[in-house]
């Protein structure tokens, strides 16, 4: 007992030097990465030398061995979800587990296609292997915008909340909707359908490539534009003030659309990533007892 | 009589602020536009829009005044009348104007009940920011995901391996266990492909040697006696350790058929086992089976030990060979019963030369005898035929011994008795020549002395003139005679046969453990396997020995022990055969046959050997 209290003190600056402000890439200097890092060359260290009859396959002793590990990594992984809803502090963090997450998980790459033996073919195996790397790409995609996008976001945002967003365009609403009062109601009805369109409208390819063709703000700006041109320039002009809230609702909506563009960007891959596990989970599980029943 | 309105809004907080305003005229405008009694900021609404009107007897008539229709209780109308006693609900663009009677007066509630844009309508804000309804949800999504990969990729399969009965042939076209085929069947096996349960008999149970025997009934031999092969295998490594775990606990027995002919390995032929599958057992055989005749090899480059050919030691009692495996190293020579110096027939500059050149263009022949002009592939060109004296000698070395107009005689080759025979034959039914001098049967005159002298003398010769076949005899076996050149003659055992000549042997493989194929060696000269030009004895044993097939072949990795110009990998299959009969090893016969344009998979198992 009495020997504890030094350990525990020299653990408290193991834990200081992890750095509490590390993300889970860098969790304790890439522990995690050097674990899988050694892990992925000793496998391939043993593909290569292990001579094994007659040629790499999932049924060799070599093969039985990658596909236990890969097999028992990828449930692991899979229960982060379940981990991931108890937030924990400590060497055994849930940051500590999300960077294993990532790491093994990339390890998976090559555990899972040395255990294939580059045998590929329309079969269950395959199918599970395909799943498999669309599972680990799709996470791959998520690091990256988790490491790329926010800085983006955040400079988009300029330090607006979503809420203010919404307001902003409520209240520029609100103004386009005074200041076209007195129009007659040809234009009103351009300035009408800009208000009624649905800023969050458009569907997932929308959201992900920001491109809003139909956008009926710029075409009523477009129109109020047209019809203004050639008129003179006098004071009280509505069409002049409906032009002015147009280009700002416009300059409103490209903020708020990128900002949407952005977060899709970071959530999208995981309705790739989740339903593709459990897709894979049950590939394997065919796979597996397939194996066994034409064995 | 008059109009009231009631202009209802709302704060922030959703409370309701009533404001009221009486109109005493008998028509009031609804619009847009600011001077109108019902003034609605609605954009969707024309600036003078539509006039209520009092008629006389209390009802209301409503004309839309800008030719756009408005809402009279769901219904769209230009014009309309209400009786306001009964009420009516009207709808300009977003806004709702309730209509009753009100104690004489006419009553007008008007409330906006749309948001004025999309984006003032109340919305759910925590989802809105986010994929949430454009995408369908991650949890159905995996639940939809998990039941059509079970359903496809396990219940199916399962269901028509349920539904279909081992040993019968199941239909052409797809099965859906064919979705669990781990990868092509070889060409041989590819009308296999749809029927999974030919060979996977039984669920959960590996692959028995009875499902290959159905077909394999002739082809697949035994190696070696059962229990021999298990005791002749190397124990296992760390990774057979581990591979006999997952074999016991799943059921997956050893030594079958398809440990080494594995298939699923995609299309194409099936991989011809590797070397290690020999080596396992050969490679230190001795050790585990120690009385074993068979010396350890484990690569042909490295480790393989030396050539025994069998030769010719001598012929048994009943005229049979005798032969004896003799190791290259011992130098063997052998006695196959003919005197034939092959260095002599090769020169190209001696007596045989010379008259191989008066021959040249009767029997097509170079400046001097070659390999081909005596020898003769077999029908299969795998090896030659044994030399004949009739067609590979004779054209030199005649036989014959007497002409009877155009026709010429010759011995009986191979049946001394015969030849004995014949020439008594001959000696008994000719006489000597006749001299010209010789008179007839005139009557003789006194003094015709010389004439008498032939007479006396011819009949004196011809009365001793068969008695020369002995002498022609005795010179046909001996040194100089016909026969003696080329055999061995020894006495004979009666007088109808004085001689005997030793029994020629021609053995057609002197290598009965490995194979050798010619035609896989096209590309060399006969003598850079056989030194037949430098052969001046004829006991000489004209095989090439271990080292000289190693100037070309390595072994299976290209192991070698000498520097090899162009290297010819080579397992243990391509020589030896692990289901041996007497044909050629399978590897050989795919490759001689491919070198003879005639894929071996095109034919079927029973003419395959």
């Amino acid at each position: 007992m009495a020997s504890r209290a030094p350990r525990r003190a020299t653990q408290t600056g193991r834990i200081r030097s992890d750095g509490m402000h590390d993300g889970f890439m860098r969790h304790n200097t890439f522990q995690w990465l050097k674990i899988a890092g050694s892990i992925s060359i000793a496998i391939l260290v043993g593909y290569a030398l292990i001579d094994v009859q007659p040629r790499h396959n999932g049924g060799s002793w070599y093969g039985y061995l990658l596909g236990m590990i890969g097999a028992g990594l990828i449930i692991w992984l899979a229960l982060l979800g379940v981990r991931k809803r108890a937030m924990t502090p400590g060497a055994w963090s849930l940051k500590a587990w999300t960077s294993a997450h990532v790491y093994l998980g990339l390890s998976l790459i090559v555990i899972g296609t040395l255990h294939t033996g580059f045998q590929f073919g329309w079969n269950v195996h395959t199918l599970a292997y395909t799943l498999m790397m669309f599972v680990i790409f799709s996470g791959i995609f998520g690091i990256s915008v988790y490491a790329m996008l926010p800085r983006a976001m955040s400079a988009n945002r300029d330090e607006m909340t979503e809420t203010q967003m919404l307001e902003s365009l409520r209240a520029i609403d609100r103004q386009l909707h005074d200041a076209a009062q007195p129009l007659e109601l040809r234009q009103a009805e351009l300035v009408r359908s800009s208000l009624e369109q649905d800023p969050f409208g458009g569907g997932l390819l929308r959201r992900l490539s920001g491109h809003y063709p139909n956008c009926a703000t710029r075409a009523a700006q477009a129109a109020v534009r047209q019809e203004s041109a050639y008129k003179p320039n006098i004071d009280n002009d509505p069409l002049e003030k409906i032009d002015v809230l147009l280009a700002r609702k416009e300059a409103m909506l490209a903020r708020v659309r990128k900002h949407l563009r952005l977060k899709a960007l970071l959530e999208v891959w995981l309705y790739i990533h989740v339903p593709f596990t459990f897709a894979l989970i049950a590939a394997l599980f065919a796979h597996v007892i397939s194996v066994f029943f034409y064995w | 009589m008059a109009f009231i309105v009631r202009q209802i809004s709302r704060t922030a907080d959703g409370r309701e602020i009533v404001r009221t305003a009486t109109h005493d005229t008998k028509s009031i405008m609804i619009g847009r536009d600011a001077g109108s009694e019902i003034h609605l900021a609605d954009l969707a609404v024309e600036l003078q829009h539509a006039s209520l009107t009092m008629r006389n007897d209390g009802g209301v008539d409503i004309e839309s005044r800008c030719g756009l229709e408005f809402e009279i209780d769901g219904r769209s109308a230009l014009h309309a009348a209400v009786d306001p006693a009964v009420g009516a609900e009207l709808r300009f663009g977003a806004h709702r104007i309730q209509v009753s009677g009100d104690d004489g007066s006419i009553a007008l509630t008007v409330e906006r009940i749309e948001a004025l844009s999309d984006a003032s309508e109340a919305k759910e804000e925590i989802g809105l920011f986010t994929l949430k309804g454009l995408l369908p949800g991650r949890r159905p999504a995996s639940w939809a995901f998990i039941g059509a990969v079970l359903l496809l990729f396990l219940a199916w399969p399962i269901f028509t391996y349920a539904t279909s009965h081992a040993g019968e042939k199941r239909s052409a076209g797809f099965h859906a266990d064919q979705m669990w085929s781990s990868g092509s069947l070889s060409v041989a096996h590819k009308s296999l492909g749809n029927n999974c349960q030919a060979c996977h008999i039984n669920k959960f149970e590996a692959v028995r040697d009875t499902a290959c025997l159905t077909c394999h009934k002739d082809d697949a031999h035994d190696h070696a006696d059962p229990a021999r092969i298990a005791g002749a295998k190397d124990g296992p490594g760390l990774g057979g350790r581990v591979k006999g775990l997952f074999q016991t606990a799943f059921n997956h027995p050893e030594g079958r058929c398809v440990d080494c002919h594995t298939e699923h390995e995609g299309a194409g032929k099936m991989p011809p086992t590797a070397q290690a599958f020999c080596t396992d057992c050969h490679a230190s055989l001795n050790t585990r089976l120690t009385d074993t005749k068979l010396k350890n090899a484990s690569d042909f480059g490295s480790d393989h030990p030396q050539f025994m050919p069998a030769i010719t030691v001598g012929t048994s009692p009943r005229d049979n060979r005798l032969y004896k495996r003799v190791s290259f190293d011992a130098r063997p020579v052998e006695d196959n019963g003919l005197k034939f110096p092959h260095a002599a027939h090769l020169s190209k500059t001696n007596g045989i030369a010379r008259m191989a050149q008066t021959m040249k263009t009767e029997q097509g022949w170079g400046d001097s005898l070659a390999c081909k002009d005596c020898h003769t592939p077999s029908a299969d060109g795998t090896r030659f035929k044994p030399v004949e004296m009739k067609s590979d000698c004779a054209m030199c070395h005649s036989l014959a011994f007497d002409r009877i107009g155009g026709t010429l005689r010759t011995l009986r080759h191979g049946e001394p008795a015969q030849v004995v025979a014949d020439l008594r034959a001959f000696y008994r039914s000719t006489g000597p020549d006749r001299p010209i001098s010789l008179g007839g049967m005139t009557r003789r005159r006194p003094g015709d002395y010389a004439a008498a002298e032939t007479t006396q003398d011819f009949v004196l010769g011809a009365r001793g003139y068969s008695g020369r076949a002995d002498d022609a005899i005795q010179a046909v076996f001996s040194r100089g005679g016909a026969c003696f050149d080329c055999h061995v003659v020894t006495p004979g055992v009666d007088a109808g046969s004085p001689f005997r000549i030793h029994k020629v042997f021609q053995p057609d493989r002197y290598m009965q453990k490995g194979w050798f194929d010619h035609n896989a060696h096209k590309s060399e000269t006969c003598s850079s396997c056989h030194k037949a030009d430098l052969s001046r004895r004829a006991t000489d044993l004209l095989l090439p020995d271990l080292a000289s097939c190693r100037t070309c072949h390595v072994g299976e990795s290209g192991a070698k022990l000498k520097p090899v110009k162009t290297p010819v990998e080579s397992s243990c299959a391509m020589c030896h055969d692990y289901h041996v009969d007497a044909g050629a090893p399978w590897q050989t016969r795919e490759k001689v046959d491919r070198a003879k344009g005639q894929p071996r998979f095109n034919r079927t198992i029973a003419s395959a050997r």
